[in-house]
């Protein structure tokens, strides 16, 4: 049995494992078929200061290797999100670390978010700061382009709150590490890569668009390689703890983003072909380091 | 009302076609068929199929909670069905089920009329075989290749009623005419429907209380990832919120959709 436990700026986990943002709501729409007694973490949708909408359907389709998603940010606001048994005090019953995803679409909207989760925050691990979405306009992926907007919205938040924080970062620029510089100069206690990366399906036979809003992030097994190699990169250019994300399926997954610099790998797009992965990825990495005689998970870490 | 939703192996004991491009299967999984309701579904992974990651959404036909059978209907219309097409039986299939929220029963010697387009016929099966007054059936599709399981409602003492567009079999118009007659007939009666969103639409129109199960792409099934919304009325600003119909639905009351 090999240690798996790790610890991200001060916040400890059982394990490496947690799931990223927008790929399980609240974690309480999984409660029937997930434990969450047996992963590190949970990430949950993007917050934001009012209730939205999120994009027009179809907002999601298929492609090889991935799916293309345009949710746009769907959620109920802040205020919901912290007086509803369906999210927070929910999230407060479970046996596992909750991170809270948050965006707005300005710099202080963001800080307004992290500042009522400040008043709100037992039971909250940290903070992960959504400056990637590639689906809307304002907020999101806006801020996640420029060094210098993703600082000022880190250094607003980091005003706002004392809990740790993630930034996640966009792989839609030229060298996410100075990204990961900006973001951790302004603040942030940590990164987290890949968000999704903007693509296209049409639908040739109809002549039309696969999903409505034209563009969608891709995400799942296909993304991988681009993603260790973003975390590679990444790792090279800072030394505070990295939440690698991108197409990870398996434990040897997760192995390869913690071999590449993860200290924490987030699954996504696969927990819908199969939320039991989220059971059997701790076990198979246990495993995995048994057999290769790996006496501690963070050993790993970084070794490429 | 506590949900009991499983993932489980089930192994295919039939894979049938049925007639044109429409498959039977049935397969073992107690756990599911024990639980399952009128109108809520199945999440099915396709085997052997790995580029394609997700999972395909397939209303509940029949189950048989003594042996744990469950069954589905499919329509081979792209790689993930035709696929699902050649699997034999013995092979095992991944499912996530029951989910979500089906038709509401009917109760006593209440009586209710079942409206399907196509194979949606498959969806409102285990609600004709659950009720205790056989509900009047209307079938409706494009030609009498497009109608299934006349029998089987037949066998359950259904009163079976068949449209077409291109009159091949039965009335020859739409089911949503054969509707109008059977509500005059029994006015008061539970509406159930399952088939194209047009048609619901329809449906809707003509009885408002009617209880419609929409169709929308899905990715994870049990509301995590907000991809099948639809439109529901609602009292804030807009009149509308977006609703999961994954968690929500699929089965909503007619009155409560907006149509854009």
């Amino acid at each position: 049995m090999a240690n798996l436990r790790v610890n991200l700026a001060g916040v400890s986990m059982r394990n490496p494992i947690l799931t990223a943002s927008g790929t399980f709501g609240y974690a309480k729409e999984y409660e029937h078929l997930v434990s969450f007694d047996n992963i590190g973490g949970v990430t949950v949708k993007g917050v934001s200061p009012f209730p939205s909408h999120g994009n027009p359907t179809p907002r999601t389709t298929e492609v090889y290797g991935g799916m293309l998603n345009a949710i746009g940010l769907q959620n109920p606001g802040i205020d919901k999100f912290i007086a509803h048994p369906d999210y927070l005090p929910y999230l407060r019953t479970l046996d596992c670390a909750v991170f809270v995803n948050i965006w707005g679409r300005t710099i202080e909207q963001y800080a307004e978010v992290a500042s009522r989760l400040e008043d709100e925050k037992q039971g909250i691990a940290a903070l992960e700061i959504n400056i990637s979405c590639p689906n809307i306009k304002e907020g999101g992926i806006a801020f996640g382009t420029d060094t210098t907007q993703a600082a000022a919205v880190v250094r607003a938040v980091r005003k706002a709150t004392s809990l740790p924080l993630v930034t996640k970062l966009s792989p839609n620029v030229t060298k996410i590490s100075d990204f990961a510089k900006a973001a951790v100069d302004a603040g942030s206690d940590m990164v987290s890569l890949i968000n999704t990366i903007p693509g296209m399906a049409i639908d040739i036979e109809r002549r039309t668009f696969k999903i409505a809003n034209k563009t969608g992030g891709f995400s799942g097994p296909a993304l991988k390689p681009i993603a260790i190699r973003m975390v590679y990169e990444t790792r090279k250019a800072v030394d505070v703890p990295i939440i690698g994300m991108g197409g990870a399926s398996c434990a040897e997954d997760v192995v390869e983003f913690m071999m590449a610099g993860a200290n924490a790998v987030a699954i996504g797009t696969a927990i819908f072909s199969n939320p039991n992965c989220l059971a059997q990825i701790p076990q198979d990495l246990n495993n995995w380091l048994d057999k290769h005689n790996v006496k501690d998970v963070n050993d790993i870490v970084g070794v490429m | 009302m506590p949900k009991k939703q499983h993932q489980i192996d089930a192994s295919i004991l039939a894979n049938t076609h049925l007639q044109g491009e429409y498959f039977r299967l049935d397969l073992n999984a107690p756990e599911i068929a024990r639980d399952a309701r009128p109108g809520q579904f199945i999440h099915l992974q396709v085997p052997d199929l790995e580029h394609r990651i997700l999972r395909r959404p397939f209303s509940i036909f029949d189950t048989d909670p003594q042996s744990g059978r469950l069954s589905i209907v499919y329509k081979t219309v792209g790689e993930g069905t035709f696929k699902l097409s050649t699997c034999v039986a013995g092979q095992n299939v991944n499912l996530i089920g029951p989910l979500g929220i089906g038709f509401t029963e009917p109760t006593g010697n209440q009586r209710s009329i079942l409206v399907a387009g196509g194979f949606g016929c498959a969806a409102t099966f285990l609600f004709a075989k659950r009720a205790a007054i056989k509900p009047v059936v209307l079938i409706g599709g494009r030609s009498s290749i497009d109608i299934l399981l006349q029998d089987e409602y037949k066998a359950l003492g259904c009163d079976l009623r068949i449209s077409t567009d291109d009159g091949t079999l039965g009335h020859k118009g739409l089911v949503t005419d054969l509707l109008k007659v059977a509500l005059k007939e029994m006015p008061g009666a539970l509406v159930a429907s399952c088939g194209p969103n047009p048609m619901l639409k329809a449906v809707g129109n003509i009885d408002e209380n009617a209880e419609i199960s929409l169709e929308q792409p899905m990715c994870c099934g049990v509301g995590a990832c907000f991809a099948c919304v639809i439109k529901l009325k609602d009292d804030n600003d807009d009149g509308w919120r977006f609703a999961r119909s994954c968690m929500e639905g699929p089965v909503f009351k007619a009155h409560k959709v907006w149509w854009d």
